[in-house]
């Protein structure tokens, strides 16, 4: 097992969600597009870290969550920051275990 | 109500070419028969910056990590989607964009065809009214059968939600209603439910008679209708 548990790993993937969030905000007309968009999978977020925050993460799964931050890490245009602003929620959820 | 071939012009004959791609098809068939899980892989893998198939094994623990290689069939399944998903990724960007839309209008026709006569199942295809002007855009998908018609447009995703395909897949269905036709209309997107409904709320485009099929809900258009999504 890591030493990682389900709420840290959120928390660091809420983190790089954030610098996400503000790549996509740059198309101006797609701005409360994007704020409504992370608001509805930080909820999401926020029901796991709730249900099961405390529960250790799998070597693997602390691996998962590194490479999906790395992922949208390397995104520079603002469209495709959209586009991972649906998927990249999907990713982390999908490594933790849980349904989208 | 009828239906008919779209016009030919330029646009039409480039994507005509990419529809045509066997990548496209291929790719689609692969997702025909994937989990939802899978079909997050190919979503973010298409969609992706990264070209090395490892990073993306190790950010899908559930479909390459140590559980699952006793699914050999799935693993095996979810290697070929990775490969086929790292080929699309690999065109250039704009070629990518047309290839993924493509793939979404590819995979409803196989997972339709399922379900339906694959003869009743046609792309890029106007439906007429009597006395209304005829749709410049052709519906992607759709179904032509005696009593019991579709017609589908298809998105990457849920960004692709706008104004003018709700308006023009409500017209379709209620101009069928005023000739008492039964028209079946919907959206399937290749994206996230939750991601749609954000999407679908900001509309202000009627599109209570307009079903949402999503990346979670693929499997629903093969299935019979009692068990299709509303």
């Amino acid at each position: 097992m890591s030493d990682e548990t389900t709420s840290e790993a959120i928390e660091r993937a809420l983190a790089a969600y954030v610098v996400l969030e503000e790549l996509g905000e740059q198309i101006e007309d797609e701005w409360s597009y994007v704020a409504e968009l992370t608001d509805a999978w930080r909820t999401r977020f926020d029901e796991v870290a709730a249900h099961r925050g405390d529960g250790e993460l799998a070597d693997e799964v602390s691996a998962a969550v590194d490479v999906a931050i790395d992922e949208i890490a390397r995104i520079e245009d603002p469209h495709r920051a959209i586009d991972w602003l649906s998927t990249f929620p999907q990713v982390v959820l999908l490594a933790l275990g849980e349904r989208p | 109500m009828r239906f008919q071939d779209a016009a030919r012009d330029a646009r039409a004959v480039v994507y005509a070419g990419i529809q045509a791609d066997p990548q496209v098809r291929r790719t689609a068939t692969l997702l025909a028969d994937a989990s939802p899980s899978q079909r997050i892989l190919a979503r973010a893998v298409m969609n992706g910056e990264t070209s090395d198939p490892e990073i993306w094994r190790a950010m899908f623990p559930t479909l390459f990590g140590p559980d699952a290689t006793d699914d050999a069939a799935g693993l095996h399944r979810s290697e070929a989607i990775l490969a086929a998903s790292l080929e699309v990724a690999d065109r250039g960007e704009q070629v990518r964009s047309q290839v993924r839309g493509a793939l979404v209008e590819e995979l409803t026709a196989q997972l339709l065809a399922r379900r339906v006569d694959a003869a009743a199942v046609h792309r890029e295809r106007r439906v007429l009214f009597d006395g209304v002007r005829a749709e410049i855009h052709p519906y992607d998908v759709t179904v032509e059968r005696e009593g019991a018609a579709e017609a589908y447009d298809c998105k990457w995703g849920a960004r692709g939600i706008n104004a003018d395909v709700l308006h023009q897949l409500d017209d379709a269905r209620a101009h069928a209603a005023d000739e008492e036709e039964a028209l079946e209309v919907a959206l399937v997107v290749f994206d996230a439910r939750r991601s749609c409904d954000v999407r679908l709320a900001r509309q202000t485009a009627p599109h209570e008679g307009t079903s949402l099929v999503t990346i979670e809900t693929l499997d629903s258009l093969a299935a019979s209708r009692s068990a299709a999504p509303s």
